[in-house]
């Protein structure tokens, strides 16, 4: 990513405790504001009602298997990558009823159960997280059958993006061409400095909403700072991954010996599927109320990496990790483009933090892509 | 109900032209009514045998099972090989389940047609490995019980092994 | 019916003919408990339901009886799991919710001028079935028509009292059996030496379809192409356990392809190297 598009009509919102004014322009036109918090010593994605909620003064350290937060001092809001959250948490909710069903004295009777979300704003979105929910909408919304609770979610949503200016170790959108930098998709979009934010404006709806706010245009000053703070993101990116013939390379390799090696470290967890924006697997349970007999049916998110996702006469047809490895990491960068018309993975790193034996997936296709012995 | 009957044979069609005449040349023309046996297990028999119609059951006798079918072959196919390998004695039991008609040709003087004239011998023998290779992947998936777990739960049909 | 815009939109059916197969495996008709008329019952040979049991789960199971009937959805159900374990416990006139229906079919009007082979194993013969129907009403613009159907034993062979019928309609019906039974004069084997043998009058212009266990399938189509049957003219029905039966859970996907919804009816050539990879 070597273009940085300049808004000639950036404004500069400072000192950034003005930030607040958004949350409350957005409050008032209804918006349940979501976006970044420290709980449990992770920085993730919660109800968000002021500015001191925020993970002001913190950061994050990643590391394949590993995860920590930290206190700098600095007076930021946004000086971290991204955390186990992410927003496919209120796109694509973890247990949702998709159905219902009631016994009457005439027999079953079938139901749609309400289905009344909140309108989200997502404050503190990132150009991969931005990336993730556009990959979401090829799966949900433009394929045969469309997903009407994702729907529901999904076309109101108020985007509020964040610019990085930082990477973390496990970053890789940049190799996805994913990120740093958010150039579509948002409503509006902040980059944040030492005194004050950049505002990028990306549609009608956010222009409205900072017309109620203390801002005015940023000087070429502000903006040309706001570049080299973004620079920093794309700068600081060490992990790599060549995508050239992927897909193509990866079917043609299926008894590559580096699956059976992954398969010994892998330990199946599902952590990888649960944090990933893009995966979205899903099981479907009964859910009887056992006072009034009514039954709902609940999607709730499942993983390729449990051994019976995958069955064939009640039998499963990925025995072995190694088989179930292969799966998820052909469809994330090979098959899904033939289904999807595009990559699946936008690069967040999220999956390497979060591996428990720091499986690194950058890593496992550079050594999928030396030849088979 | 098999397929109906061709006026030659598929192994003689898949010879060159030389060498299925010198076949042709040898073979003789055998048919059997329904019931009757082509030949016997445990007994010397000096035939092999080119299906052109008919269907004919082999099976192989289990003393605690009685005589066991294993498959039915029809036109177009080879059944009683044995005599080629110079092996007398017959494997199974090959009974005509309808009319049938073959052409037959005496194991010994295919041997000896095929020792003296090594071109023949080639082709020959290449056609009965083919043929008896599609045999064995026949038989691999018959011994597979593909459709185990499909069938009835009290299954009148006897286990092959 | 026309697939419910909500892929979870249920309709409430009722069961109104049962009909004994054979052990552990049974026909079921079922209508909508409302009025309904139309083009409702309407469906593509080769598609499958989703057939819900309240408080238990769901089952994909093959439609199989004739699409132009106009009152009435078949199912062939073997005992499998535990919703088709309730299924063959529950009486005449008991309900039960129907989702679908889902997937592709058989593509009878490709196969218009051709000779069509179908190839069928063991419970692979049900999703056939509305195909066969099909083209016997159709019968002229199609050439030769025939039936490879294989069982573990003949007290296994499926719809066997519909076979003269056929027979006559014009479609040539050859059964085979792994393990034959006393007195069975029938052929013994498995359906690809059927396959082998079988007359073909003109292999560019003919077209096999087969449903049956993956093996069967892959070896079949070996066959077919022996015989000159390419794997473009080769249709396949393939199976893999569903939850969504629209594409969107997950669980059925072999390559890139998800047999609830690019499926189950494949064409050969775009999943033979997916059922060559062990485990996939």
């Amino acid at each position: 990513m070597s273009a940085d598009p300049i808004d000639n009509a950036a404004l500069w919102l400072g000192p950034k405790a003005g930030l607040q004014q958004v949350i409350d322009a957005l409050r008032r036109t209804g918006y349940t504001i979501v976006g970044p918090m420290v709980d449990q010593a992770a920085i993730v994605y919660g109800e968000i009602g002021g500015i001191e909620q925020l993970p002001r003064g913190w950061t994050d350290r990643q590391a394949p298997g590993q995860y920590r937060i930290e206190q700098t001092g600095r007076d930021t809001y946004f000086d971290y990558v991204v955390g186990p959250h992410s927003w496919k948490k209120y796109l694509f909710p973890p247990r949702l009823a998709v159905a219902a069903v009631v016994p009457l004295q005439a027999g079953w009777q079938f139901e749609r159960p309400r289905d009344d979300p909140p309108t989200y704003a997502f404050l503190g979105v990132r150009a991969c997280e931005i990336a993730a929910i556009r990959v979401q909408d090829r799966v949900f919304l433009e394929g045969g059958y469309v997903d009407a609770a994702y729907q529901r979610r999904r076309k109101p949503a108020f985007i509020l993006a964040v610019n990085c200016t930082l990477a973390g170790t496990n970053c890789f959108c940049a190799s996805m061409n994913a990120g740093p930098r958010c150039t579509e998709g948002f409503d509006l979009a902040l980059t944040e400095l030492e005194n004050g934010f950049v505002i990028e404006i990306g549609s009608e709806r956010g222009r409205s909403t900072m017309a109620d706010c203390d801002v005015r245009p940023a000087t070429e000053a502000e903006r040309s700072a706001g570049v080299a703070a973004r620079q920093r993101a794309t700068d600081q990116q060490s992990k790599r991954m060549n995508t050239d013939g992927l897909p193509q390379l990866l079917m043609a390799n299926l008894q590559h010996p580096r699956w059976k090696d992954v398969g010994e470290r892998c330990l199946s967890c599902t952590n990888c599927t649960m944090v990933c924006p893009t995966c979205f697997c899903s099981s479907v349970e009964e859910v009887p109320d056992l006072n009034t007999g009514r039954i709902e049916r609940q999607r709730q998110w499942d993983s390729c990496f449990h051994e019976e996702f995958s069955s064939l006469n009640g039998r499963p047809v990925r025995n072995e990790i190694a088989a179930r490895y292969r799966q998820w990491l052909t469809h994330k960068l090979s098959t899904w483009h033939e289904q999807f018309g595009t990559s699946g993975c936008v690069g967040c790193g999220r999956c390497i933090t979060w591996c428990p034996v720091g499986i690194d997936i950058t890593e496992e296709v550079a050594a999928l892509r030396e030849p088979a012995l | 109900m098999p397929t109906g009957s061709t006026s030659s044979h598929r192994f003689l069609e898949s010879l060159p032209e030389r060498q299925r005449v010198q076949l042709e040349a040898i073979a003789t023309r055998r048919h059997w009514p329904p019931g009757a046996l082509l030949f016997q297990e445990g007994h010397e028999h000096e035939n092999i045998y080119l299906l052109l119609c008919g269907h004919v059951r082999l099976d192989m006798l289990v003393p605690d099972r009685g005589r066991t079918a294993l498959l039915t072959v029809g036109p177009g196919d080879l059944v009683g090989w044995s005599p080629l390998t110079g092996a007398q004695t017959m494997t199974a039991t090959a009974m005509a389940l309808e009319p049938t008609q073959a052409l037959a040709f005496n194991g010994t003087r295919l041997r000896d047609a095929c020792t003296e004239d090594h071109e023949l011998g080639y082709y020959v023998m290449r056609q009965i490995v083919i043929t008896l290779s599609e045999r064995l992947l026949s038989t691999r998936l018959q011994l597979l019980d593909l459709f185990r777990g499909h069938e009835p739960r009290a299954s009148s049909a006897p286990d092959l092994c | 019916m026309k697939p419910a815009v909500s892929a979870w939109e249920t309709h409430a059916m009722r069961i109104v003919g049962i009909r004994p197969e054979i052990d552990g495996v049974a026909t079921y008709d079922l209508a909508f408990t409302e009025q309904a008329g139309g083009d409702a019952y309407q469906f593509r040979p080769g598609q499958f339901n989703m057939l819900y049991l309240p408080g238990v789960g769901e089952s994909a199971i093959s439609l199989c009886g004739d699409c132009r009937a106009p009152d009435v959805w078949k199912h062939t159900v073997r005992v499998a799991g535990r919703v088709t374990q309730t299924l063959a416990g529950m009486p005449l006139g008991s309900q039960l919710g129907v989702r679908g229906p889902f997937g592709t079919g058989w593509p009878i009007d490709q196969w218009q001028g051709m000779d069509v082979v179908l190839v069928a194993g063991g419970i692979g013969l049900p999703p056939l079935r509305p195909a066969i129907y099909e083209l016997l009403q159709r019968r002229d613009e199609f050439g030769c028509l025939t039936l490879i159907y294989g069982a573990r034993g003949p007290r296994s062979l499926l719809y066997t009292a519909e076979f003269p019928t056929w027979q006559s309609q014009g479609l040539s019906v050859l059964t085979i059996v792994d393990r034959a039974s006393a007195g069975w004069t029938g052929n013994q084997g498995v359906v690809t030496s059927l396959l082998e043998r079988l007359e073909l009058p003109n292999p560019a212009t003919t077209a096999v379809a087969v449903c049956g266990p993956e093996i069967m399938i892959r070896y079949t189509a070996l066959a077919a192409a022996k015989r000159g049957i390419v794997s473009e003219r080769v249709w396949v029905s393939l199976e893999r356990n569903m939850q969504c039966a629209v594409g969107l859970c997950g669980h059925c996907q072999l390559g890139p392809e998800f047999i609830c919804k690019d499926g189950p009816v494949l064409r050969y050539d775009r999943v033979r190297h997916l059922l060559s990879v062990e485990a996939l």
